[in-house]
């Protein structure tokens, strides 16, 4: 199913909950029972990410798990192999930076990725100016490019963003890297959901960045938001050798009963 | 100010810092029309760096080579030993424009890092760099210089310890602290618009040999040589002289040889996108970034200005990579020659220069910038004779 249409009709039930998982050779095996765990647990769609020796948006826990797995020698063929696993489970977009997708060559990469069964892709050092070619390719190939807004924005700008992206809308909430730390006041980023559902009310809003546990995700909720990301806590969970059972108990924990969130319609 | 050189450029970076770059863009088109604000480049430039740098014939070293004359552009003889100065001071001015009390670096050699610690101490904003563990222990001297000029020097433990992992934490640094930071980065490399912004502080460079050289020898050099790891000196050297017939020669670095690529993004590399700009990258199949080698820290990086990709492309400019052990042979030859400690970085280009020199006739003019002095690298020097 694609991204969009995926959270779209999942939102009308309660808010969106989409977890990342960093794809490492060593644990292609596991994936699926991982993915399975996380739909159990309510999740509306997985963001498989392909590490890049360069991660400059990732924390100190992404950047470290993305090293050792490409140590391990994880590559394209391991995202490929990730993504076939996945994507029978749940809707599946892939995160990577620019580069790795550029060298596989634009259109033949997101065919690449579209044949895997993957329906949408999210590139954080991808701004608006440069997403033009990206977009094109990703419409050709009946991928959804995801584009990402963070605070300190111009509400033009986000208007623009909301616009051109696909998929859903990746709020990122705070200025910083992934992983632990405060995010922006919550009438900065409420703003910003508002400005996107006004312009583009069929585009989800997701909250990610420093989105952890029950607390912070109800915090990014409370904007209004229509769903978080969650990817280093989990990250935290599979290295700490949490079981599948385990992990579908945390993931509900994280949206559990008490939400604020006000289901669309 | 050109978003991209042909295909090169571009700004591909993470949403939190396109406010910044805008910021930065706009701040710097109302500067260079500023008056104010060139006169006190000028000055500052003037009383403070040293400016201009003299033109030096090298007779010895032109003898050495037996063909054409070598001149040497003396930016090693800038305040703090490089021409780092130029963009520091350029960008440090503007960052007190915008009202940004802090500032933050990268340093490989830890030139850059220098001269970005002096900016900051003379223009009063606190000042942090950040440092590879490898290259902080090659070019221990300038650590100490950094510390010595008040500012802070984070150690960078990721990666290769080196300078590409010093630009990752820099930008990690910057998209955290984004609203009171300015981010002084050191190369013509990075997103739009500091490619531009480094190449126009760096054209001063060029600006002066152009003068210089009509009033030394009567015309315009033959050929300009720089070294190249990110660019900076060498986009300086040939910004102002595009328009000319002078010829150019971009020198990487070489590494030790053997199979590695060393540090000659533009011999060895192909087109990918790094540090947020599309330009020649060391990468391999899946695009993940190489890890370089190069005796010189300075030039130890897998990526090129995106301008410097233009040129080669256009074949407006011709790049070579020089081994290490034959930087460390000009490095002799400029010593003994001319009683010169170049930097490892220039010494790259002078021996490309030599080389030049010798195929070319007694009345051809050879121009190097040597764009730093040596005395961060004598452990290195003496470490490699022993």
């Amino acid at each position: 199913m694609r991204l969009g249409n995926a959270l779209q009709t999942a939102r009308r039930a309660g808010p969106l909950l989409i977890p990342y998982l960093l794809v490492d050779r060593r644990r292609t095996s596991r994936l699926p029972a991982v993915a399975r765990a996380l739909r159990a647990a309510g999740a509306a769609a997985l963001e498989l990410g392909f590490p890049f020796s360069d991660p400059i948006a990732d924390g100190p826990v992404l950047e470290a798990a993305g090293g050792r797995s490409l140590a391990a020698g994880t590559g394209w063929a391991d995202l490929i192999a990730s993504a076939r696993a996945t994507a029978q489970i749940l809707p599946t977009a892939v995160m990577t930076y620019a580069n790795p997708v550029w060298r596989h060559g634009l259109s033949h990469a997101l065919q690449d990725l579209h044949r895997a069964g993957v329906s949408g892709l999210i590139v954080p050092d991808l701004s608006l100016e440069e997403s033009a070619p990206w977009r094109a390719a990703g419409r050709a190939a009946e991928i959804e490019v995801v584009l990402l807004a963070a605070p300190g924005i111009e509400p033009a700008r986000l208007r623009r963003i909301s616009r051109a992206s696909r998929g859903f809308l990746y709020l990122v909430s705070r200025y910083g890297t992934t992983g632990a730390g405060r995010a922006q006041g919550r009438e900065e980023l409420a703003a910003l959901v508002r400005a996107s559902h006004e312009v583009h009310p069929s585009l989800p809003v997701l909250v990610g960045f420093g989105v952890r546990d029950r607390a912070t995700a109800r915090a990014a909720l409370s904007t209004g938001a229509d769903g978080v990301v969650v990817g280093t806590a989990l990250e935290e969970k599979l290295e700490s050798g949490a079981r599948e059972g385990e992990i579908t108990r945390w993931a509900r924990s994280l949206l559990g009963p008490g939400s604020p969130h006000v289901p669309r319609t | 100010m050109p978003r991209r050189f042909g295909p090169y450029g571009g700004a591909y970076v993470p949403e939190t810092l396109v406010p910044a770059l805008q910021e930065l863009e706009r701040s710097w088109h109302s500067a260079r029309r500023d008056p104010t604000f060139r006169t006190e480049l000028d000055r500052l430039s003037r009383t403070l760096g040293g400016r201009p740098t003299p033109l030096y014939f090298a007779r010895n070293l032109s003898r050495r080579a037996g063909g054409a004359e070598i001149w040497l552009k003396r930016e090693d003889l800038l305040h703090g030993g490089a021409h780092k100065f130029n963009n520091a001071l350029g960008q440090g001015l503007l960052a007190r424009r915008m009202g940004k009390p802090r500032l933050i670096a990268e340093t490989g050699a830890g030139q850059h890092g220098v001269a970005t610690a002096m900016i900051g101490a003379a223009l009063g904003l606190e000042t942090e760099v950040y440092m590879g563990e490898v290259d902080m222990e090659r070019q221990r001297p300038n650590v100490e210089r950094m510390r010595l000029l008040g500012a802070e020097v984070h150690p960078v433990r990721t990666g290769g310890r080196t300078l590409k992992d010093a630009i990752n934490e820099a930008l990690r640094d910057w998209i955290a602290n984004v609203r009171t930071t300015h981010y002084l980065l050191g190369s013509a490399v990075g997103p739009h618009p500091f490619p531009s912004i480094v190449a126009e502080f760096q054209s001063v460079i060029g600006q002066e040999v152009r003068r210089q050289s009509v009033r030394a020898f009567g015309r315009l050099p033959d050929l300009a040589v720089a070294c190249v790891g990110g660019g900076s000196n060498a986009i300086g050297t040939f910004h102002p002289l595009l328009d000319t017939d002078v010829h150019f020669l971009g020198v990487e670095a070489g590494g030790a040889g053997g199979r590695g690529p060393g540090a000659a993004s533009l011999t060895r590399g192909r087109p990918g996108i790094l540090h947020g700009s599309f330009s020649y990258v060391l990468q391999d199949a899946d695009g993940q970034v190489a890890e370089t080698e190069s005796i010189s820290a300075g030039l130890d990086y897998p990526g090129v200005g995106p301008e410097h990709a233009w040129l080669h492309d256009r074949g407006r400019a011709k790049y070579v990579a020089v081994r290490d052990r034959d930087a460390l042979r000009a490095f002799h030859w400029l010593a003994e020659d001319e009683g010169i400690l170049p930097a490892l970085e220039p010494s790259h280009a002078i021996f490309a220069a030599v080389g030049e020199a010798r195929r070319r006739p007694a009345t051809d003019h050879v121009v190097v910038t040597l764009s730093g002095r040596g005395d961060k690298d004598l452990g290195v020097v003496t470490g490699a004779a022993r």
